[in-house]
C-alpha cells in the first residue's frame, strides 16, 4: 500500500492578497486585483492591464538582504510562500525540538518541489550597457565582460534558485525537482512531491510555484499570438476576449499521513491524485474536442479512485482565451456528461499567474471546500451558449463533496488534473 | 499489481556530443581518448578570457528531420534534441502510434531560457541603443519582434518540439537543476514507468551555452579553466593541475521501457536502469560541501531505489567537473558511501574529453554507462597525468579497461546543490 499523503500547510501571494486567506477574500466577495500595469508605463500598449502584484518591496518578502541581488522577482514570490507554507505547517518548530541528529534525519526526509515558467528576459538586459560600449565588436564584448556586468549574473538567472534558496534557508536535504514545463509546473510539482511521498523516498515536501512573467516584451509576445484580452479577463463568459497575465507563488507542504500524525499537526486535506497528457499537436494548438484535458482527468480520478459523480467542485483552468475555454468545457463534458459538479475559476480574480497557478488554485480549493461554498466567477455576464450547460456561475454554489478538481494547460498541448479532498473542518 | 515495482529497460540511445554526432561515433572517441575540446567557431571568442569549448561539429539536423518548420521554432540545443531523439527511437525499433502513444511520456532536462544573442541584439539596438532599456520603443513602427525567438525562448519548448515531432501524448514534463538536470529527467522517467503511469518514456537533457552570453556568464563567474592553448588538455578532471571546466553542449536522449514488454518483445537491452536518487546540499549555491555531504545521500538513494549493495558496484561515471572544489568533494563522497570497495570500482569522467555539457551532461553520461555496461568496456578519463592527492580513488587512465560491469552508477551534481545519481545494471544480472 502505498502512504496517503496529507496536506498540511499552504502559502500564497498574488495580485489579489499576501495569503490564502487575504487571496481567499478578493475571490470570495468578487473583487478582482486586475489593474493598469505599473512596472512600465504600459498606457497606449494594446494590452495594458495584468494582475500585478502592488508596491512589492523584497524586504517584506524575504528579509536576508544578501541574497537579494542573487534572485529575480519570481524567486522572490517563491521563496515568500515557501516560508510561509512552512510556517503554517509547524515544520520548523517541530524540527527545533528535535536532538540535532533526529534534525538531521528529518532533514534528509524533506523533499523540495518547484514549478517555474522560467521565462524572463530582463535579466538579460542588464548585458545592454555592455552591448552598447561593445558596439557591435564581439571582441571588445568579451575584452568588457569582466568591467561592466556583475560576475554572479548566471546565478541570479538559474531557474532553479528557489529550490536552492528554500534548501539552504531551511536545511531541506531530501529528494527533489524543479519543473520547468510551463504553466502545468506547479501542478507537476505537487504530482512528483506526492509520488516520492507515496514511494517512501520522504516524508514530507514542499511544493512550489512561482513565476512573474509581466515584464514589457513577454506582454507584447503573448500580445503577438493573440494570447492576450484588450480589456479583461471573463472566463467562460461570450464576450471573453483573451487571458492577462498575472503574477504570484504558492506553496503546498504535503506530509505523509503517519509523519503528520507523529508531530500532531492539523491537517487541512488530502492529496488523492493527479492525472497529466499532453496533445502533441503544436505549440500553441489546442484540440477543440478537449480530448488531452479529459484524458488527463480520467488519469487523475483514477488515481484518485474516485468516480466522476464523487467530485464536488472543479476548478477550471479557465484562462479567458476563445480556444482553451471551449475546449475545457468539451473535456469536462465529456467526462461529467450532463451531471458536472459546479465549477469555478480564479484566473479573473488575480490574472494568469502560468507556473504558480496549479498551487495556487488548489490552495484555494481548499480553503473553499472548508468553506463549503464554490465561489462564483464575479465576472460572468453571460456565459457563453457554444459552452453547453457548463455549471459556471457569477455566485457561489454549493459543492457536490468534500472533493475538489484543479485543471491546469499549458504550451505545448500540456494538461494536468489533480484531485484533493478537504478535511473535515473543525466545526463540524 | 505486484508488490515489487516494475523494472525499466534502457533500449534505444541517441548522442549528438563534441566527440561525434551519434552513438557509434561518440564510443569510438571515447574509447580512443580522443577529445572534443577546440577553439571556438561559433562565434567570436577572440576578447573574451576563455577561447575554447567542446562543440559538436559539422552538425546539419536536415539530414535526420525532414520538417523545416518544426526546426525554425528549434534553437540549437532543441535541434541536437531532436536528432538524438530520432536515433534513439530507431535504435529502440519502437516509435508512439495509436492508442499506444498515450502510455508513453517524455521527460527532458533542458537549459535555462535565454533570449538568444541576436534577438537580444536587436532589442537592444531598437530600444537600448544608450545601455538603458526604454520598453516604449517596443511599440516602434516597423519594429516586429520575431516570434520565433519567443518560443525558443521558452523553457519547455525542446519539449514541445519532441512530443510534436514524435506524437508522443502521456506524461510530459521539462526540468532543470542546472548541471544534474538531464540525470534528473532520466531519473523522473524511471519512476514514471515503475509506478505505472507509463509503459514508455523518451527521456534526456540537451543544452548549448556556447554563444556570447552563455560564454560570458561562466568567465564571470571564474569557473572555467583558462587553458586556451592546449584546449584537448584543458579539462582534466582529478589532475592536480586542473584549472576549471570546459563548456561543451551536446544532447543525449534514452528509451525507456517496461521490462517485462521489453523482453518479450526481443528488444535489446543495454541496462537496467534499477534507481535513481536526489537530494539537496543546501550548502551554498557554488559550493560543494568539503565532505561530500548532499552527494552522499544521492549515492546512497540510488543503491537502494536499485536494490544493490555498494560492493556490486564496478563503476562510477563521475560529475567530475575538473573544479578542484567539486572533483575533492566528489571523491570524499564515493569514499563515505563505498567505504573500502571504493578502491575496487573503476572511476571517470566523461566531461575530460567532451566538456561539460550542463543539462545534457547527466542524460548523456547515463547512456555512456549503459554502452559501458552492454561492451564491457570502462571508458578513460583522460588528461589524468598526476592525480590530486585528495583524489584517491582508481580512475580509468591511459587506455579504457575491458571489465564486466554488475552495476554502474552516473553522478550529476549541479549549481546550487541539486544532486542526482542513476544507478543501472548489467541485464545479465538481473534474475533470469
Amino acid at each position: 500500500m502505498s502512504a496517503r499523503v496529507v496536506v498540511a500547510g499552504s502559502g500564497a501571494i498574488c495580485a489579489a492578497g499576501k495569503s490564502p486567506g487575504e487571496i481567499w477574500d478578493a475571490v470570495w466577495t468578487g473583487r478582482p486585483a486586475i489593474r493598469p500595469i505599473r512596472q512600465w508605463d504600459a498606457s497606449g500598449w494594446p494590452t495594458s492591464l495584468a494582475g500585478e502584484i502592488a508596491g512589492l518591496d523584497p524586504r517584506d518578502l524575504v528579509e536576508d538582504r544578501k541574497v537579494h541581488r542573487l534572485l529575480q522577482r519570481s524567486d522572490l514570490l517563491g521563496l515568500y510562500a515557501a516560508g510561509r507554507a512552512l510556517d503554517d505547517s509547524g515544520f520548523v518548530a517541530y524540527r527545533e525540538a528535535l536532538e540535532p541528529t533526529a534534525a538531521a534525519a528529518v532533514n534528509d526526509r524533506t523533499g523540495v518541489y518547484v514549478g517555474l515558467g522560467g521565462g524572463g528576459f530582463q535579466n538579460e538586459y542588464e548585458f545592454f550597457p555592455l552591448l552598447t560600449t561593445a558596439n557591435g565588436d564581439l571582441g571588445a564584448f568579451g575584452r568588457e565582460l569582466a568591467a561592466t556586468v556583475n560576475p554572479m549574473w548566471l546565478l541570479r538567472s538559474m531557474p532553479n534558485n528557489v529550490l536552492c534558496h528554500v534548501g539552504i534557508r531551511y536545511g531541506l536535504k531530501g529528494p527533489n525537482a524543479c519543473v520547468t514545463n510551463h504553466s502545468v509546473s506547479g501542478s507537476l510539482a505537487v504530482a512528483e512531491a506526492a509520488a516520492a511521498l507515496r514511494a517512501g523516498e520522504a516524508d514530507r515536501a514542499l511544493a512550489v510555484g512561482h513565476d512573474a512573467p509581466i515584464e514589457p516584451q513577454m506582454v507584447l509576445y503573448y500580445h503577438q499570438l493573440g494570447l492576450l484580452s484588450a480589456d479583461g479577463l471573463w472566463p467562460f463568459d461570450a464576450r471573453r476576449s483573451g487571458s492577462l497575465l498575472g503574477e504570484g507563488a504558492a506553496a503546498l507542504v504535503l506530509e505523509t499521513e503517519t509523519a503528520a500524525a507523529a508531530r500532531h499537526v492539523r491537517v487541512f486535506g488530502e492529496f488523492l491524485g493527479s492525472g497529466c497528457t499532453t496533445e502533441a499537436e503544436g505549440l500553441l494548438a489546442i484540440r477543440a474536442d478537449g480530448d488531452g484535458l479529459a484524458g488527463a482527468i480520467a488519469l487523475a480520478l483514477d488515481d484518485a479512485g474516485i468516480r466522476p459523480a464523487e467530485v464536488g467542485m472543479v476548478v477550471a483552468h479557465g484562462s479567458g482565451t476563445r480556444r482553451s475555454d471551449a475546449s475545457e468545457a468539451a473535456a469536462i463534458r465529456r467526462v461529467f456528461g450532463a451531471t458536472a459538479p459546479p465549477v469555478t475559476a480564479f484566473k479573473w480574480a488575480f490574472g494568469h499567474p502560468l507556473a504558480a497557478a496549479g498551487i495556487l488554485d488548489s490552495v484555494l480549493a481548499l480553503v473553499a471546500l472548508r468553506h463549503g461554498v464554490v465561489p462564483g466567477v464575479a465576472t460572468l455576464r453571460e456565459l457563453d451558449p457554444d459552452l453547453g450547460n457548463l455549471p459556471v456561475s457569477a455566485r457561489p454554489q454549493a459543492p457536490r463533496s468534500d472533493v475538489a478538481l484543479v485543471l491546469n494547460r499549458g504550451f505545448g498541448g500540456s494538461n494536468t488534473a489533480l484531485v484533493l479532498r478537504a478535511a473535515a473542518s473543525e466545526a463540524s | 499489481m505486484t508488490g515489487r515495482p516494475r523494472r525499466v529497460a534502457i533500449t534505444g540511445l541517441g548522442l549528438v556530443t563534441p566527440v561525434g554526432n551519434d552513438v557509434a561515433a561518440t564510443w569510438r572517441a571515447l574509447l580512443a581518448g580522443r577529445s572534443g575540446v577546440a577553439p571556438i567557431t561559433h562565434f567570436d571568442a577572440s576578447g573574451f578570457p576563455v577561447r575554447i569549448a567542446g562543440e559538436v561539429k559539422g552538425f546539419d539536423p536536415r539530414h535526420a528531420i525532414e520538417d523545416r518548420k518544426l526546426l525554425k521554432f528549434a534553437d540549437r540545443s532543441h535541434a541536437l534534441a531532436l536528432v538524438a531523439a530520432e536515433e534513439a527511437l530507431r535504435d529502440a525499433g519502437i516509435r508512439p502510434e495509436g492508442s499506444d502513444a498515450t502510455r508513453w511520456a517524455c521527460v527532458v532536462g533542458s537549459g535555462k531560457a535565454t533570449l538568444g544573442f541576436g534577438q537580444l541584439g536587436e532589442v537592444h539596438r531598437r530600444c537600448a541603443p544608450d545601455g538603458h532599456f526604454h520598453p516604449d520603443r517596443l511599440l516602434a513602427d516597423g519594429f516586429m519582434m520575431d516570434p520565433r525567438a519567443f518560443y525558443r525562448s521558452q523553457t519547455c519548448i525542446g519539449l514541445a518540439l519532441l512530443l510534436h515531432r514524435f506524437g508522443i501524448r502521456g506524461y510530459a514534463s521539462a526540468v532543470h537543476t542546472a548541471c544534474a538536470s538531464g540525470s534528473q529527467a532520466v531519473g523522473t522517467a524511471m519512476k514514471l514507468i515503475r509506478r505505472g503511469t507509463a509503459d514508455y518514456a523518451l527521456a534526456g537533457g540537451f543544452d548549448s551555452m556556447i554563444n556570447p552570453i552563455g560564454l560570458a556568464s561562466f568567465c564571470l563567474l571564474g569557473a572555467l579553466s583558462p587553458d586556451n592553448e592546449t584546449p584537448e588538455r584543458a579539462s582534466r578532471p582529478f589532475d592536480a593541475t586542473r584549472n576549471g571546466f570546459v563548456l561543451g553542449e551536446g544532447a543525449g536522449l534514452l528509451v525507456l521501457e517496461a521490462w517485462d514488454a521489453a523482453r518479450r518483445r526481443g528488444a535489446r537491452i543495454y541496462a537496467e536502469l534499477a534507481g535513481d536518487g536526489n537530494s539537496l546540499s543546501s550548502y551554498r549555491i557554488t559550493d560543494s560541501h568539503p565532505s561530500g555531504d548532499g552527494p552522499i545521500q544521492a549515492m546512497r538513494q540510488a543503491l537502494a531505489a536499485a536494490g544493490v549493495l555498494p560492493e556490486e558496484v564496478d563503476y562510477v561515471n563521475a560529475h567530475g567537473t575538473s573544479t578542484l572544489m567539486n572533483d575533492r568533494s566528489e571523491c570524499a563522497a564515493v569514499r563515505a558511501v563505498f567505504g573500502s570497495h571504493a578502491g575496487q570500482i573503476g572511476v571517470s569522467s566523461t566531461k575530460s574529453l567532451m566538456g561539460h555539457l550542463i543539462a545534457g551532461a547527466g542524460a548523456v553520461e547515463a547512456a555512456v554507462c549503459a554502452l559501458a555496461i552492454h561492451r564491457g568496456v570502462l571508458p578513460v578519463n583522460a588528461n589524468l597525468v598526476a592525480p590530486d592527492s585528495e583524489c584517491d580513488l582508481d580512475f580509468v587512465r591511459g587506455q579504457p579497461r575491458v571489465r564486466r560491469i554488475r552495476v554502474a552508477i552516473s553522478n550529476s551534481f549541479g549549481f546550487g546543490g541539486s544532486n542526482s545519481c542513476l544507478a543501472l545494471r548489467n541485464p545479465d544480472e538481473v534474475e533470469a
